[in-house]
């Protein structure tokens, strides 16, 4: 394993210092860490990140697991790339904004509340991205219970309109 | 002087990817720019959850018409990764020459598109000319000139011949000197460092903070290059220097490009003289086992992203698709606060923005109260026309 000393390490200082918080935590291959959070830990986890080193957000990935929501942040060194996966319920889905941590998330946090959703607690009202302006409420198509020939028949019925 | 407000874009049916910037002007200078995007929302996530890993390779292709090579091979790194495919060293070499053919030819479109918007009309001609002989080597050896289609899971679906081989390294050799001439061209020729220097500044600091990836990065001097920082294909076994410079603006950007079309040849030249033997391809099972990955690669314009999650059928769960210039979008309120109005069209196209972006300007005037409709081929015609009564022209009229 002499291959991945520096992704090892990391991952014992997680261990040691957010004891408790997570429920998985897993070296994938070379450059990649895997780790699932608890909301309440993320932003502290984050900022520990950012001291480290890991200071481009790549992007966020929203998900949709049935009872749970959640978003899987791609924070990278540029080299080694950490994978951060929190989880929040489906029936009250909310997230705190990472903004201060990492200023660009703007868009990708706009689209966590467009696609899936989810409320991003923090996160200044804007107009919709990506979705058009006057797409339908609610309706949050990367949703899994959003089927596409009904989002098309919807879509379809309000352009008749 | 009253402020003024500029909602530019986002609408025009011809192009790809309407975007809108609101500039706030005081007179000529802009005090402040902020950014929307999702005008042209195609939902290709929701639709790649709803098609097969195969089909989702040509759905996923048809993200960008220039970068296509890039967020197939992307996509592709996370099936494979997921499935466990050992993909032949061979498949991997020509996904290299593929991928650098494409650099080249959105470098070269480029620098064309950033010539146009300076009104430098001929070496846009020049570089979309030359483009068309790196097009015939795409369209020999895939097929296409656009959506080469010849990744599929666990390999390339085209294998290239010795014939085919030479007549690439001609063409390159070609390109090669008339690289020279636009090497010569972008750091020696008056009226282009007159228009790019000190335009569309972006500190080092900035560009780190605000996620600017690829060209636009290097050229503030982030060392950032995913074919050196985390090598995918066959990158690290191959020699090519990593671009940076440090003018922190337009100019650097160009800087970077054309330096960056000498080293793609370079690289092309080591991948077709070693060529491996073997195989192009290894069979994948139509149904990918459970797992997610994630692949990062360096594309024309910057880091691509992609995510993949599979549930053991043939049909993926999620897909994830971040293209660059999303993440340099957000250094361009920065680069544009200070310019002038002329200044515009250049530093917009300097991010290589999929050139698709804006086309329609409206100008308000908040004293009168006064509209007035521009759209981008007028606002490019009057930066023209702003910097010749500077005296910086090409026409020589």
């Amino acid at each position: 394993m002499s291959e991945l000393i520096k992704e090892e390490e990391l991952k014992k200082e997680i261990e040691n210092k957010f004891a408790g918080s997570f429920y998985d935590l897993n070296i994938s291959r070379k450059n990649r860490i895997w780790i699932g959070l608890n909301a309440d830990k993320a932003l502290e986890f984050m900022s520990f990140l950012k001291d480290r080193g890991y200071k481009h957000l790549s992007t966020i990935t929203g998900f949709d697991e049935g009872e749970n929501l959640g978003a899987i942040y791609h924070i990278t060194d540029y080299h080694t790339l950490v994978n951060v996966k929190i989880r929040t319920p489906k029936n009250a889905p909310s997230l705190k904004t990472v903004r201060d941590i990492y200023p660009v998330c703007e868009s990708f946090e706009r689209e966590l509340e467009d696609l899936f959703g989810i409320k991003i607690e923090g996160l200044p009202e804007g107009r919709n991205y990506p979705l058009p302006e006057g797409f339908p409420k609610g309706v949050h198509p990367l949703r899994k219970e959003v089927k596409l020939d009904e989002l098309v028949k919807t879509l379809d019925s309000k352009e008749e309109k | 002087m009253a402020k003024i407000t500029i909602p530019l874009g986002p609408q025009h049916p011809a192009l790809k990817e309407p975007e809108n910037f609101m500039l706030v002007l005081d007179g000529e200078q802009i005090c402040d720019a902020t950014v929307n995007l999702g005008y042209n929302h195609r939902g290709v996530e929701k639709a790649a959850e709803n098609r097969n890993y195969i089909q989702d390779i040509y759905l996923i292709e048809r993200v960008c018409g220039i970068c296509s090579h890039s967020h197939v091979s992307c996509y592709i790194g996370c099936v494979e990764e997921i499935a466990k495919a050992q993909v032949p060293d061979r498949a991997k070499a020509i996904r290299t020459l593929i991928a650098e053919l494409e650099r080249v030819h959105s470098h070269l479109l480029w620098l064309g598109v950033a010539a146009y918007e300076m009104g430098f009309e001929t070496m846009f001609m020049y570089t979309w000319r030359d483009r068309e002989q790196v097009l015939d080597c795409l369209e020999m050896i895939t097929g296409n000139r656009v959506h080469y289609g010849i990744n599929t899971i666990g390999g390339v679906r085209r294998d290239i011949n010795a014939e085919q081989a030479k007549e690439v390294l001609s063409k390159i050799a070609f390109l090669e000197e008339r690289t020279k001439y636009y090497v010569k061209l972008a750091t020696e020729e008056p009226t282009i460092l007159a228009r790019t220097q000190n335009v569309g500044k972006l500190p080092n600091k900035v560009a780190l903070e605000r996620n600017a990836v690829g060209p636009t990065a290097r050229a503030s001097g982030v060392k950032m290059d995913i074919r050196k920082d985390e090598p995918y294909f066959i990158y690290d076994k191959l020699d090519f220097e990593l671009i940076t410079y440090h003018s922190e603006d337009v100019f650097g950007r160009v800087v970077v490009r054309v330096l960056e079309l000498v080293e793609s040849y370079k690289i092309i030249r080591q991948v077709l003289s070693a060529l491996p033997e073997g195989p192009i391809a290894v069979k994948v099972p139509w149904k990918i086992p459970q797992g997610e990955a994630v692949f990062r690669y360096e594309a024309p314009r910057g880091e691509d992203i992609h995510y993949v999650k599979s549930n053991g059928t043939e049909i993926p769960e999620r897909v994830k698709v971040r293209a660059p210039t999303l993440s340099n979008f957000q250094s361009i309120p920065y680069m544009l606060k200070g310019d002038y109005l002329a200044d515009v069209p250049i530093t917009i196209a300097a991010i290589d923005p999929c050139m698709s972006c804006t086309d329609r300007a409206v100008v308000y005037d908040a004293k009168k109260g006064k509209t007035q409709v521009f759209d981008w081929e007028e606002l490019r015609k009057y930066s023209i026309e702003f910097y010749k009564k500077k005296g910086v022209n090409f026409s020589g009229k």
